[in-house]
Order: structure tokens, then sequence, then C-alpha cells
């Protein structure tokens, strides 16, 4: 798999939003230039519902990954290290923050297959799934490049945006975690994340 | 071109890759050892296991996954560092033992010098935490030269931990009560890479932490965990084997002299 680079990323987010505020200082993510909008689109969760994400997230802590089951390399060492330090968030901190995880190969990736993959690093990730043009769609409304299957084979890759996006309760992306963010690098952001939108959460 | 195991980011495939440059270590070692080392068949025969052990923890597949898994590296670690070595050194004892007994003048005053205890502890031990520091893991695993250069390391430092032990008269005069007790120490300064391993927060080396999985049923931490255990739970035992050895070859050779004594 070829994931996109951050910077393609970071250019993409930068078109849409507002100033971004005093936020983070000494976060290990990266701050982004400008602020990004909390997306707008609907998709269907593991069990069945459909989901609003700007409605249902709105106000609160929320981290944005765009992946899929079969990834060989960054989706897993993504969600293993997020599943590994959020879960070890105590349940009051727990209660903070959102993890919701998008599949970009909606062919492969049904409820039954996504649901349990992403139980496996932490019960508490919500997985979305949709049609390939309501994924698209929610691709482009989060200001990412949007993933891209590599061939026809049946064992295909996809290439897809790399990074988890952190959207703060005034529903704007001011921070982005490129692939890379190590278990102890998140373990430190998130209190300050917790600290900074302190009483803001929703 | 591949010719030494080392990380590569690439996703993990359970097929067959070839590592030109083990085949080639491995051969210049026999070669080596044919043309000056060899003596008897038994010498032969230590030296052949040793050879293996090392190809084991060398080539595909424990080599390859020691650049994925943190618990294959500390695999191939008690392979090429704590098993390997004594066998070796057996297989080249007798040489040395003619070496020290024909030329004493020119024996190396090193290898006395490396037959104390001292030094040994010291030398084995530097290298061997050195090597387990995260940030010269992260940055040697990653390239070819690297972890070639981090085998090699470990096969000098296990070469130093049972010198003072496998070391024929001339150069070595540890009593086995002795050689025990160093043997024992030996294994106490690997506690501490262990327990950092096991008893960390979170994984120690970014290299194995960021790796593509090899089966989602081993997360990072866990793996690391693993490591940690393997270096104590499966890595002392290997050098208590060799304290076993010294003890019943101690034991063997007093009975026989007391029955000498008893004879005559």
């Amino acid at each position: 798999m070829r994931p996109l680079g951050w910077l393609v990323a970071a250019a993409a987010l930068g078109c849409s939003g507002r100033a971004t505020p005093e936020i983070a200082g000494d976060l290990t993510g990266a701050v982004l230039p400008i602020a990004a909008p909390r997306p707008s689109f609907v998709l269907t969760t593991t069990a069945g519902a459909p989901y609003d994400f700007r409605e249902r997230t709105r106000g609160r802590l929320t981290l944005l990954f765009f992946g899929y089951t079969h990834c060989p390399d960054v989706c897993p060492a993504t969600m293993a290290n997020l599943g590994s330090v959020v879960g070890r968030l105590s349940s009051a901190e727990r209660a903070l923050v959102d993890v919701v995880f998008v599949t970009t190969d909606p062919a492969r990736d049904p409820a039954a297959v996504l649901g349990p993959w992403l139980a496996a690093f932490e019960p508490g990730i919500l997985g979305l799934l949709g049609t390939a043009e309501a994924v698209r769609q929610a691709q482009v409304a989060a200001g990412i490049a949007v993933a891209v299957r590599d061939s026809g084979r049946s064992a295909y890759t996809v290439s897809h945006a790399a990074q988890v996006l952190v959207y703060s309760p005034d529903d704007s992306a001011h921070v982005a975690y490129p692939f890379g963010t190590r278990q102890a690098q998140w373990a430190a952001d998130l209190p300050k994340l917790f600290e900074r939108w302190k009483g803001a959460v929703r | 071109m591949t010719w030494w195991c080392s990380a590569t980011g690439v996703p993990w495939a359970w097929s067959w890759r070839p590592y030109p440059g083990v085949w080639l270590f491995l051969a210049v070692l026999g070669f080596l050892y044919q043309r000056f080392g060899r003596s008897t068949a038994a010498s032969a025969r230590y030296f052949g296991l040793g050879v293996f052990l090392l190809w084991v923890a060398l080539d595909y597949p424990l080599g390859a996954l020691g650049g994925y898994l943190a618990a294959a590296h500390t695999g191939q670690f008690m392979l090429i560092a704590l098993a390997a070595p004594p066998l070796l050194l057996l297989g080249l004892r007798q040489r040395f033992a003619e070496w020290g007994a024909n030329d004493a003048a020119g024996r190396p005053g090193w290898l006395r010098f490396l037959a104390h205890p001292g030094p040994a502890f010291l030398g084995y031990n530097l290298i061997m935490l050195v090597t387990h520091v995260p940030a010269v893991v992260d940055g040697l695993m990653a390239s070819q030269l690297g972890s070639f250069t981090i085998d090699l390391l470990w096969l000098l430092s296990g070469c130093l931990l049972y010198w003072p032990v496998v070391a024929p008269a001339p150069f070595s005069r540890m009593p086995p009560p002795a050689q025990m007790g160093y043997l024992f120490v030996q294994t106490i300064p690997a506690t501490l890479p262990a327990a950092f391993l096991v008893f960390s927060s979170y994984p120690l080396y970014s290299l194995y932490e960021l790796a593509p999985r090899v089966t989602p049923a081993l997360s990072p931490r866990y793996d690391h965990q693993v490591a940690g255990l393997l270096m104590k739970v499966v890595g002392d035992p290997v050098v208590w084997a060799t304290m076993a050895v010294v003890f019943f070859h101690w034991a063997n050779r007093e009975r026989r002299d007391d029955l000498a004594r008893v004879g005559g």
C-alpha cells in the first residue's frame, strides 16, 4: 500500500476553514495552518444504523481516520497504537473522545468484517461504511485525498490518506497526526487536548 | 538487492526470500574453520552445530522476522549471542590449546586478558546493553549494513561472554566453581532491557511499533513483552545450560581423580 503523503492532505485541508486559534503549542501532531471544519457526511455504522457524522459528533473531540481492513501496514499499525492508548484512558476521559474509522474499501469491508476488526483494537471504536460513492464524498468533505484502488486483482491494495484528523469541540480540525505517531506520543497529546477543551466537550 | 535481513517496511508475507550475504558469511566461516581451525571430528561437530544455529538466526524466516517483531529480534539475539558462540569456541578449543602450548611467546596477550572475568563481563554487557538501546535498534535495523553490524556485534559479545569458560588452560585459569558463578552473574544485567521491554507502558522501539503486523494477534506492546520474557525465560536457561555442562564436566573429572587415587 502506498499511503498518500501528509503534505497532500494538509494542502487539501488548507483549502477551507477558519484561522487556527492558539491551541497546540507542544502537541506532537501537525498543527494545521488553517483549521478544517468538521465535515458533513452520512454513512452507516457496523450495526446498520445511519450515522450523520457532523450531527452526531458535533461539539465533541473526534479522531477520524480513513482506512481498510485488508491494509497490510498503515491501518493496523495506526489503529493498534490508537486503540492501545484510548483503551487505557480512564472512563471519564474515554467518554470525552470519539474514534471513528471509515472504510475506504467498502467491497471487502462489510459490517461483519469491519466490526470485529475494529473491536480487536478497542471495542469503542466506531466503524462506518457506505457505498463507494458515499465514502468518496466523505473523504472530499474531510478535505483529504480520495483513496484509490491500486489494481484490478482480487488481492488489491488501496492507496489512502494516512493521517488521523482531530476535530475539536469548536467543530474544526486544528491538528492532524501523520502515520508514524507513536503510542507514547498519543498518550502525551490526548491529555493536553482534554485539558485544552475541558468543559467544552458536549 | 537484499543480501542481509533487515527491517524493510514491506508488508510481511510467508514466502521464502534469499539472503546471499548470510550464506556467504556462513560459508566463509566454514572455509576458515576447515582451513585453520579444524582439529578433531568432535570439534568439527561443535563448530558445525554453532554455524547451524547462526544460519537459523540469520536466514529466512527468523532473520527476516527480526525486522518485524521485537520477539523475533530477541530470538536472534539468543541464538547469535548465547547459543552459537560456546559451540563455535568449543570447535576451536583444541586449536587454541595447541597454539597456546606450542607458541607461548607468540600467544596474544589480549586473548589471555579477555579470559579474565572482568573484561569479559564488561565487554559482553556493554555490547548487549548498547545494542538494545531504542535509538541504536531503530537506527541500525532499518538498513542491511546496520542489521549486519548488530549481528556481528552480538556474535562478538557471545564470544566474549563464553571465552573465560571455554578458553583452554593456557588462556584461562578460572576454576569450575568460579566459571559457574561468572556465568550466573553474566545473566543479571540482561534483566535491565528485559524489564524495560516487559514493563514499559508503551513500545520502546518505533521500528517494531510501526512495522507492518505479522499477525493481528500480536500487538506491538505484546510483542515487546514477549521479547522481554524471552530474554529472561529462555535466554537465561541457555546460559544455565552451559553452567550445567561446566558442573558435570567438573564432577566427572573429580570422580575420575578420586577413582584414580583409590586405584593407585
